[in-house]
């Protein structure tokens, strides 16, 4: 049988450098006389608006995870008195605090400079902490604005309200006292701007993921997030986009689809395992699946017309994040997902129950439960993490992507039949 | 034992039975509550009786197929215990978001079972955020609205004032309690301890201040010797009361423990509400109380490892043994830097991490006989 190969796209290869360089002028701001954010939640925008240079939690977690740079960090957070089984998000930042307060040595390049000001907006308890863990290590204030979960779609509004309120009384203020000039809202509408055209952009390519074959993956999507969180306001969102476009037309002209042969299309739950990207594609790609969608890669405003980018920029910023937390609403999930199912034509479900994050990994069993009752289609759990490799299983991970592989095919058999 | 207590200790111990003829007895509504801090003054004023839903002592069978093994034991215990059938005498569960894993209850109740009111509301908790107590008397005043929509009829200013002040007098009594505890070391176990407060999170109120009332009376005739056993406080097990064969072992350990800083202990009734004024506020306020800090709070200024020296300070302790829930969240995100300021400050800690299912006691033992030791025990 001949060997099902991923045929990478070429834009995406630039995702790497930038995020690299992102992180490196971060690193750098202080010596340059820069004040410097840390984010924990999604204020990233609000200071990218006042031109700070900004770390923001997952986003670090995740890169330190794809540059295998987590275990060093892990080891030094555990050593500092933390259980394996919290938050590997957490445990990065605290090995990094450790780095810092300690002299606790981990590799250079995943240093980075206690900031100015830490700003928080947890989505989970640990973001929270992280905020308080700085302060208590350093005495760095922090500014903190809620971010409910909701749980029912009717909960939004009242929580977007909330939320304008605290971002124009308790962010606002705190960004113009560290950066000593008044809140730029013009800048922000820039922000918005470009984030709106970059993910309208987004979605036309997603349409791509409609096709059969698929000419990428979610793998693909995934590195491609960039623009619309860390790399947001920075030069080469919009344009990135448009090669990205231009490619997937191209593939499609040329008949070029992501895997040699797909077989079979899925959808990814929650995170991803930044961790063994790479692995985890070459492993789905060898049986000929197709990671296509997933409510995580869909949490960044998957409807940006909804962007209101003539109107106040702050009240358009809290839209935002209510538009974000409308994928973590406990009534909307199964829905969410049946709609990306129904949309993608979807075989299979692959729910990722990330070990130490509670965040993602609630209700997953019940939603593969209520999707197999109504469209017929198989689900798996797969049990690990998203950087900490103490839960990663090899065996584990075949096991499963090899039943759910034979479970689609036996249900596929079985329409046909029908 | 004496008859007071003896009551209190069989509801703990029994509450699914306890509750149910209860219920059936008044006539009245039962609706769980997972811990720690919805407003249980407000479903006792709508005429209906709150509960702290509480872990089971039964392995969790049905309820992994719905919640993965490492999420906390009291999540995945409820679950189980709702699946199995067990809490069918409950007409309502209220969760909030705080506790992520508390969600994912609403989600599998909603899709497994039938509860008449669920509801999941959001408790603002950012200490230092001015905008925290405007929003958190928002919230309340909503939650209050589906309350009365459930009950079906209105919780008055004069409802909700009454039952703020039974409140206080429970809390009041349990610190009378304690404060005994502390005059006396060794005159109440920790394992008759737990279970007063454990009782008063399930039991109506005004029948555990009348069970309270003879309990004090009961317990200040109770003969007592000087104890010289090396004295501790307990502290954490957020959410969820340690099991009885651990209580066992820290009485049989020979340590005394003098004071807590446990959910099922002084946390819940440390502070009171106050009596006059709004009562949405009073709640609101006693939410936002500083003390005890906590570790599902968001207060970068709070310092548990303060609260928890000067807790052991007052009590004459010579030690802190910390239960941390495995799988908690905050209280693991937490813990590593009380364990710092306490290292720091030459303060004796054991910390154990407990577990729904029962862990190695023999080992846990031999823990707790090395603590012992290292606080001049013998």
């Amino acid at each position: 049988m001949e060997e099902i190969k991923i045929n990478r796209l070429e834009t995406t290869k630039k995702i790497g450098p930038m995020i690299n360089q992102y992180w490196e002028k971060l690193r750098q701001a202080p010596a340059q006389g820069k004040k410097t954010a840390w984010c924990a939640g999604p204020l990233l925008w609000m200071t990218k608006a006042m031109d700070m240079p900004t770390h923001e939690m997952p986003a670090y977690a995740a890169w330190a995870g794809g540059r295998h740079g987590a275990p060093e960090l892990l080891e030094a957070a555990e050593n500092d008195g933390f259980l394996p089984e919290s938050c590997s998000y957490h445990r990065v930042h605290m090995g990094l605090l450790a780095n810092v307060r300690d002299g606790v040595p981990i590799r250079e390049d995943m240093q980075l400079p206690i900031p100015d000001i830490m700003f928080t907006a947890p989505l989970c308890p640990e973001m929270a902490h992280l905020a308080d863990s700085v302060y208590r290590r350093f005495g760095v204030p922090v500014v903190s604005m809620h971010c409910p979960t909701p749980y029912r779609e009717a909960d939004i509004e009242r929580h977007t309200d909330w939320m304008e309120r605290e971002l124009r009384e308790v962010i606002v203020p705190a960004l113009e006292e560290v950066c000593g000039r008044p809140f730029d809202n013009e800048r922000l509408r820039e922000v918005l701007i470009q984030l709106k055209e970059a993910a309208l952009l987004r979605n036309e390519c997603w349409e791509f993921f409609k096709l059969k074959p698929s000419p990428w993956t979610l793998w693909d999507y995934i590195v491609s997030m960039g623009p619309f969180v860390i790399l947001a306001g920075e030069p080469g969102g919009v344009e990135y986009y448009k090669e990205l476009k231009a490619e997937l037309e191209q593939r499609v002209e040329q008949g070029i689809p992501a895997l040699t042969q797909e077989k079979y299309r899925v959808y990814w739950d929650a995170l991803c395992m930044y961790g063994w990207f790479g692995v985890i594609a070459r492993k789905l790609a060898s049986l000929g699946i197709n990671a296509i969608c997933g409510r995580y890669p869909w949490e960044l405003f998957p409807r940006p017309w909804l962007i209101d980018t003539e109107g106040d920029p702050i009240r358009a910023m809290a839209e935002l994040i209510g538009e974000i937390r409308r994928v973590y609403a406990g009534e909307l999930y199964p829905q969410i997902v049946a709609e990306l199912v129904e949309e993608y034509d979807i075989d299979g479900l692959i729910m990722f129950s990330f070990r130490t994050c509670k965040n993602w990994s609630m209700g997953q069993q019940d939603v593969v439960m209520e999707i197999e009752r109504r469209y017929g289609i198989p689900g798996i759990l797969l049990d690990a993490d998203g950087i900490d490799p103490r839960y990663y299983s090899d065996a584990q991970i075949d096991t499963r992507f090899l039943a759910l592989a034979e479970m689609m095919e036996g249900r596929k058999k079985l329409r046909q039949r029908d | 034992m004496e008859e007071s207590l003896k009551e209190l200790f069989n509801f703990s111990g029994d509450p699914y039975t306890h509750l149910a003829e209860w219920k059936e007895g008044s006539g009245k509504k039962v609706i769980g509550l997972t811990p720690m801090y919805l407003p249980e003054e407000l479903i006792h004023a709508g005429g209906m009786l709150p509960v702290e839903m509480w872990s089971s002592n039964e392995p969790i069978t049905v309820g992994h197929a719905h919640v993965t093994p490492y999420y906390c034991g009291l999540t995945r215990s409820i679950v189980d215990d709702l699946l199995k059938g067990k809490l069918d005498f409950i007409d309502g569960i209220l969760t909030y978001e705080t506790c992520i894993q508390a969600r994912t209850i609403m989600l599998i109740v909603e899709k497994n079972c039938n509860i008449p009111f669920m509801e999941s509301i959001f408790l603002p908790n950012q200490m230092t955020n001015p905008l925290t107590r405007p929003y958190l008397i928002e919230s309340l005043e909503i939650l209050k609205a589906r309350l009365e929509e459930f009950a079906g009829h209105e919780i008055t200013e004069e409802s909700l004032r009454e039952s703020i002040v039974i409140y206080n007098r429970n809390r009041g009594l349990m610190r009378k309690i304690y404060d005994l505890r502390r005059r006396r070391p060794g005159l109440i176990n920790v394992k008759e301890m737990v279970p007063i407060v454990h009782s008063s999170m399930l039991m109506l109120k005004e029948d555990h201040n009348a069970a309270l009332e003879k309990l004090v009376i009961d317990l200040e005739k109770r003969p007592h010797e000087i104890d010289g056993r090396p004295k501790v406080i307990l502290v954490g097990s957020l959410c969820t009361a340690p099991s009885t064969e651990i209580l066992k072992l820290f009485d049989d350990s020979g340590v005394v423990v003098v004071d807590d800083d446990l959910y099922t202990g002084s946390r819940y009734f440390v502070n009171d509400a106050v009596e006059d004024g709004d009562p949405i506020e009073a709640l609101a306020d006693r939410f936002l109380a500083r003390n005890p800090p906590c570790a599902t709070k968001v207060d970068s200024e709070m310092n548990w490892s303060d609260y928890i020296i000067n807790m052991m300070n007052e009590s004459g302790a010579q030690g802190i043994i910390t239960l941390i829930q495995k799988n908690c969240p905050p209280h693991m995100c937490y813990s590593p830097d009380v364990m710092r300021k306490l290292s720091e400050a030459n303060i004796p800690e054991l910390v154990l991490e407990v577990e729904h299912e029962v862990v190695s006691l023999e080992q846990m033992r031999t823990r707790l006989q090395a603590f012992k030791e290292t606080l001049g025990g013998v």
